[in-house]
């Protein structure tokens, strides 16, 4: 069995340093692994990376982290992504990573993913050049995204993104900003691959559960709807179905 | 225009408390927000950021703050 601890939306900056770190001192006895699904800081500062490290580091289990929009807010995401791997964060874009839990591996593929909207009601790629950029670079971030979760090779494998794969957690939020919350490419992407779970943040508003078109349960961590330091998932592995 | 008041008051927080999930309501001279941030210091940001994009409404700020306490259970998903 793995035990995954998740949370989105951290929101950390130097006004709130150690309040988040001090709700995770029972992280280790609980769980394998600690999913972070994106906008660890507010304005996506160095400054803010350096304290969201500070949260995440030494934990006792592994710390895997996308990056949030929030993260890219003040074009600094590299150096933020680089602070955080100097804490021993593992940070994912597009790309997957396998741990040993136990004798089980444990495969995450991670990308902060982007809108573009869901079935029936999203952008086309089409008609003025800003247009077909946000809806090519939404493309384009699924299939890599994509990509990462086929290539995982793992007894249990779980998606990690910081935009919604579903608009089912999306529930609670205006429906007129569900193409700005998340994607249905990257639900095709996880129904491709298989995964065990999907976890993603964002959506403040939003619910906890739904699902995939292909079956998958998704997550929505995002702290406001969790409304606990972090949320905890415990998973038995099985060989993904056959596609 | 005032009738677009609020949307300008959402860019505000967007701009400077760095806030994208409240909701704003503008009824005659009052402006209310509703949501929830994670500290009470970014529930003062947020009010603050109204206020300044809101110059003669009162604000009713009914923006709460998430206890961000240990999860009291897991869930099993088999």
């Amino acid at each position: 069995m793995i035990r995954v601890a998740a949370a989105g939306d951290l929101h950390v900056g130097p006004e709130v340093a150690g309040a988040y770190r001090a709700r995770l001192h029972g992280l280790a006895d609980q769980a394998d692994v600690f999913l972070v699904a994106g906008d660890l800081t507010r304005h996506g500062t160095v400054e803010e990376g350096r304290v969201a490290a500070g949260e995440l580091r030494d934990l006792g289990v592994p710390v895997i982290t996308v990056l949030g929009n929030h993260d890219y807010h003040s074009d600094a995401e590299e150096e933020i992504a680089d602070v955080l791997r100097d804490a021993g964060v593992t940070v994912l874009e597009n790309e997957g990573t396998v741990l040993d839990c136990g004798g089980t591996r444990l495969g995450v593929a991670g990308g902060k993913g982007f809108g573009g909207g869901f079935q029936g009601k999203c952008a086309s790629d089409f008609g003025e050049p800003e247009m077909k950029a946000f809806v090519r670079h939404a493309k384009d971030v699924a299939a890599r995204f994509g990509g990462a979760l086929l290539g995982l090779d793992a007894d249990v494998r779980v998606s990690l993104t910081h935009y919604a794969p579903v608009d089912d957690t999306l529930e609670g939020e205006p429906p007129e900003i569900y193409p700005f919350l998340g994607s249905y490419l990257l639900g095709e992407a996880i129904d491709a691959a298989g995964v065990e779970l999907a976890i993603h943040g964002h959506a403040h508003k939003g619910t906890e559960k739904g699902l995939t078109q292909g079956g998958v349960r998704v997550r929505n961590v995002a702290l406001p709807v969790i409304q606990h330091a972090y949320a905890l998932y415990t998973l038995d592995p099985h060989p993904a179905p056959a596609r | 225009m005032p009738e677009y008041l609020s949307a300008h008051i959402q860019e505000r927080l967007a701009a400077q408390a760095h806030e994208l999930g409240i909701r704003v309501d503008v009824r005659g001279d009052v402006v209310h927000l509703r949501g929830e941030v994670v500290s009470e210091e970014r529930r003062r940001e947020v009010e603050e950021a109204a206020r300044a994009a809101a110059e003669g409404h009162r604000i009713c700020n009914e923006v709460s703050v998430v206890p961000v306490g240990e999860p009291d259970g897991e869930e099993r998903l088999s």
